[in-house]
């Protein structure tokens, strides 16, 4: 089975997609396959033992559309351009089809008004009571502009009708076209001298609804290419040349010449070229623009760097490890556009829908136009009106555009927040989510032990038990003992050598500092060494019934104090889980831990549910066990462990710092590893859902009244009746009105969470 | 600059093509499908009536009676300049002052005369052109069709009666059915086949009751201007020629 996105030109409506979707599905072979018609691209999965690319192209092509690209590496950068030169081409088309549809409508609509009491000025030559031929013949030569700018409309929509499966071109190509052609028999009505046919011209109805969907189509092609503005903020932020190492001088080449093992020099205020780990020198990186997070990082020597993110005080050099389309960065863009490409549940049943509304729509308006014919007792030219505004009005692109636009808007801004949402589904899901349940270590704590209490015996300081202790664990693996080190080091405590070190692997290390003998280790360790704990057994079970871990420290056999060491909760994570429960949500806490710790760490941050003693391979049961009772589970973890539980839950959520498996069985990564931006996820799916409800609402709404309306329903009852150049205004005015409410989504903020909270 | 070239000649052809487009009347007469019509019409509809039709007494005009006599269309070359064009009514005046009119008190643009030895009183009322070239004489379709290629703002198309018509000035004038036995503009029987039409108001200021002229019919009618439909009451005199 092979994967592979194709970028799809020239679709104009839902109908569009769904007919590139049918045609491609029909092929043997074909796994899946999904076609967004916001981002013009076809997602296909087929076996390739039965299919090449080149049946899915050909596919496509007799379908009637352009294969733009296949797999491309720059697609997001391609398909900027080449909306921009579209959108350029649009605006072009409409400026022509304005400048002959103006004049156009006011020859032909002045004289209507005249009737109303209305009068401007009008050139006498044109009076089409008295030179209706020059009338007829100015409008069609107006006109004649207006349809060769608006030409395409005529090839794409009767390509499509005859091949039986009519989009929204079509709509527009037949009746504009009956408005031409009906327009054209009355200018040769009046050459024979039937002047009343004068008043049976339609040619301004063909141009203003050609100038009006144009401007619909331009105004559409703008804010599609707002709506991933996201992608290209992501594709503006790596840089385009970097300096490098090459026999010994520093030399700038362009990025894309970049190799892996290239050293590269950074300098103050420049950005990272490439993903590396830092050689030489120490710096503060911004790397906001991959995760975030707003405060800068230290680098030092070892510590890794990632493409795109800026360096901001010192000067460093880096091997390169990722370049290119492997970068971070990269890699991404690519999960974004994804996401931008995927389909929401909900997307389908609009899909589903336009596929039949277009064929639908042409009965229809052939039906109003039967009907009004009969009912009139033979008035074409009113009946041929209904038939038209019918035909215009009921256009489904807005229809398409609802769920898509929505969803690029909503998985841009995600990234923006450095919320990785990796499909239209899982956005859609999240919105449902109602229980949450986070794993313990490295979600809702730190992942590594830190030193919380320095309790020294009488007679010593905190400093000199620190000292103590971390010399002595200098030599230790131990995370315990490592965590000590750092508490140590971090204090700016000279640590000495050990003379002599002995690891007792769950006991505890012996060591000889100075010719004395220091013991760090646990209760059983020191009473088995003889040493007295009495003084501190109170201290020592108070600091274990809030989760944390006492280590004695004992010199030459007498107790020189207790260090408590524990994984201590994140500053942001009660924050957060208030911040979840106030949104109506119910968060669980699954661990390895015993009972005791693990109702430690959830009383720290408030989580009513606690599931300990879990082992990591029963995690998935009881997320399975949650979704039994009914609850649309999200699972938050970061290990390797966490991810059976991830792919098992409705949504599965990765801390971004965590393992590249647990990111790959999630649906959602936090790149700043920070579980506030859960509730951000889940608000943000929230806000997208409504958007999405709202756009096909108004999707809906306007071809619900206004078929009914545009087919004379009103009129029957004494109402008004929908010119066609209204019919055309609205339905330009649908697609830009569901445009313009999926942009909203851009102004989005995240609830407010206090990104501090307690630390332990 | 190359971008706003693009729509600056955009905006000039659309507006080009509009402005040349409606000078097409003068340009190409060949376009003036109502104008060309309206001489076939005209000549059809004198000789409908052959017998109301006379040579003007300079030998330079027309004029068509109407069948009660009671006025009559004049029209022709002026016998001192040959390209000036007179369209005029000449009617009997008698029912106006009957109806209470004062001669006196007419404008200047309707002169009161008595002709014959009878003393029979007369209105004349119409207006003259001046052209650019002389006007050919020879028949009554040559003379018309050279009066609407350079008068051709004189003659107009009054759709609901579908009839042609001549302005005489002051809102009087002489219309005619373009079909003599069917109203196509709703393809019902041609009852007006030609028609008188004088604006009462000179007429009511010179003391006539509008309602009690005999022969003449006082009625609101739409009428066209610049093709805005008005209300105007008229004074008309039609005729059923060919039923």
């Amino acid at each position: 089975m092979t994967s592979h996105v194709i970028g799809i030109g020239n679709m104009t409506c839902a109908a569009c997609a769904q007919r590139v979707e049918r045609g491609i599905r029909k092929l043997e072979g074909i796994t899946e396959v999904s076609v967004n018609l916001a981002t013009e691209r076809a997602t296909v999965l087929f076996d390739d033992n039965v299919l090449t690319l080149q049946h899915v192209r050909d596919a496509v092509v007799s379908a009637g559309y352009e294969v733009i690209d296949i797999n491309a590496e720059n697609s997001a950068e391609d398909a900027k351009l080449r909306k921009e030169k579209e959108t350029r081409t649009l605006q072009r088309k409409f400026i022509v089809s304005l400048v002959f549809s103006l004049p156009l409508f006011y020859i032909a609509m002045v004289p209507m008004l005249t009737k109303y009491g209305v009068s401007l000025p009008y050139p006498s030559g044109l009076d089409p009571m008295n030179f209706p031929l020059i009338y007829a013949l100015t409008q069609f030569a107006l006109v004649i502009p207006v349809i060769i700018v608006g030409f395409s409309f005529y090839t794409k929509g009767f390509f499509a009708l005859l091949k039986r499966s009519p989009n929204m071109d079509s709509l527009i190509a037949i009746g504009t076209t009956s408005a031409v052609l009906f327009s054209l028999y009355n200018t040769v009505r009046i050459l024979s001298g039937d002047f009343f046919a004068v008043e049976s011209l339609y040619f301004e109805t063909a141009g203003v609804i050609i100038t009006l969907i144009l401007l619909g189509k331009y105004l559409e092609a703008v804010s599609k290419g707002r709506t991933s503005e996201a992608i290209k903020k992501l594709m503006g932020l790596a840089p385009k040349t970097a300096i490098i190492i090459r026999d010994g001088r520093e030399l700038e080449i362009p990025v894309e010449d970049l190799a892996i093992n290239d050293l590269i020099v950074v300098k103050p205020g420049a950005k990272i070229p490439a993903d590396g780990v830092v050689e030489e020198g120490r710096t503060t990186i911004d790397e906001s623009m991959l995760t975030g997070e707003s405060m800068p990082v230290d680098k030092v020597v070892g510590d890794k760097v990632y493409a795109a993110s800026l360096n901001t005080t010192g000067s460093i050099r880096f091997r390169a490890e990722k370049i290119g389309a492997d970068t971070a960065l990269s890699q991404i863009i690519r999960l974004v556009e994804d996401a931008q490409s995927s389909k929401a549940p909900i997307a389908k049943l609009a899909d589903t829908v336009s596929g039949y509304f277009v064929p639908v729509v042409c009965v229809i308006a052939l039906v109003v136009g039967i009907a009004w014919y009969t009912g009139t007792g033979g008035d074409l030219a009113f009946s041929l009106t209904q038939f038209i505004s019918v035909l215009v009005i009921a256009c489904p692109c807005a229809l398409g555009l609802a769920t898509p636009t929505a969803i690029m808007v909503g998985t841009g801004k995600g990234a923006e927040n450095g919320i990785l949402i990796k499909g239209g589904e899982a956005l859609e899901t999240a919105h449902k989510i109602d229980m949450v349940v986070f794993d313990k270590t490295g979600t809702i704590t730190e992942g590594k032990p830190t030193v919380t209490d320095i309790l020294p015996e009488k007679g010593r300081t905190a400093k000199e038990l620190l000292r103590l202790a971390g010399s002595a664990e200098m030599n230790s693996e131990h995370p315990l003992g490592q965590a000590i080190v750092r508490k140590a080091e971090a204090e700016g405590i000279i640590l000495h050598n050990a003379e002599s070190f002995l690891s007792l692997t769950g006991q505890g290390i012996a060591a000889t500092l100075d010719g004395a003998q220091v013991l760090a280790g646990n209760r059983k360790f020191l009473l088995e060494q003889e040493v007295l704990l009495d003084p501190m057994s109170d201290i020592s079970d108070h600091l274990a019934d809030d989760g944390k871990t006492p280590i004695y420290i004992a010199v030459d056999g007498q107790l020189a104090g207790i260090i408590a060491v524990a994984d201590v909760v994140k500053p942001s994570s009660r924050a957060a889980i208030e911040t979840l429960r106030k949104m109506g949500v119910k968060v669980a806490m699954v661990t390895g831990d015993n009972q005791k710790t693990a109702t430690a760490i959830a009383k720290q941050v408030q989580i009513e549910y606690v599931l300990a003693d879990v082992l990591p391979q029963d995690k998935a049961n009881e997320v399975k066990k949650l979704q039994a009772d009914g609850h649309v589970v999200a699972m938050v973890g970061d290990g390797i462990n966490d991810a059976p539980a991830l792919a098992q839950a409705d949504v599965g959520i990765a801390i971004g710092s965590g393992t590249d498996v647990a990111m790959e069985s999630a649906d959602i990564v936090l790149m700043r590893s920070d579980v506030a931006d859960v509730a951000t996820a889940i608000d943000l799916s929230k806000k997208t859902m409504i958007n999405i409800r709202q756009n096909l609402f108004w999707a809906f709404a306007y071809n619900v009244i206004g078929i009914p309306v545009a087919a004379g329903l009103l009129y029957l009852f004494g109402g008004p009746l929908l010119n066609p150049m209204l019919a055309a205004a609205a339905m330009s005015l649908s697609s830009v009105s569901v445009l313009s409410n999926a942009l909203r989504l851009q102004k989005y903020r995240a609830p407010h969470t206090e990104r501090k909270g307690i630390s332990r | 600059m190359k971008h706003y070239a693009k729509k600056i000649t955009a905006t000039a052809a659309g507006i080009a093509t509009a402005l040349a487009l409606s000078g097409c009347a003068q340009l190409l007469p060949s376009l003036d499908i109502v104008g060309q019509q309206s001489v076939i019409s005209f000549n059809e509809m004198l000789l409908a009536m052959p017998d109301q039709v006379r040579n003007g007494d300079s030998g330079t005009g027309w004029s068509l009676d109407a069948p009660d006599d009671a006025v009559r269309f004049n029209w022709g070359a002026a016998s001192s300049d040959a390209s000036q064009v007179y369209l005029q009514l000449e009617i009997d005046a008698a029912p106006f002052i009957a109806a209470g009119m004062d001669p006196a008190k007419l404008p200047d643009s309707h002169t009161y005369m008595t002709s014959g030895s009878d003393g029979e009183e007369m209105l004349l009322i119409g207006t003259t052109l001046t052209g650019d070239e002389t006007l050919t004489t020879s028949t009554p379709k040559a003379f018309f069709e050279q009066l609407v290629r350079d008068h051709r703002d004189v003659v107009n198309f009054h759709t609901s009666l579908d009839h042609y018509g001549v302005k005489l000035g002051g809102g009087n004038m002489f219309e005619w059915a373009r079909d003599l036995v069917v109203n196509r503009f709703d393809n019902s029987v041609q009852d007006k086949d030609i028609v008188f039409v004088l604006n009462p108001e000179p007429f009511i200021a010179a003391g006539a009751d509008p309602e009690n002229i005999e022969g003449w019919v006082y009625a609101e009618v739409t009428v066209e201007e610049n093709g805005k439909p008005i209300e105007v009451w008229k004074l008309l005199k039609p005729f059923d020629v060919v039923s």
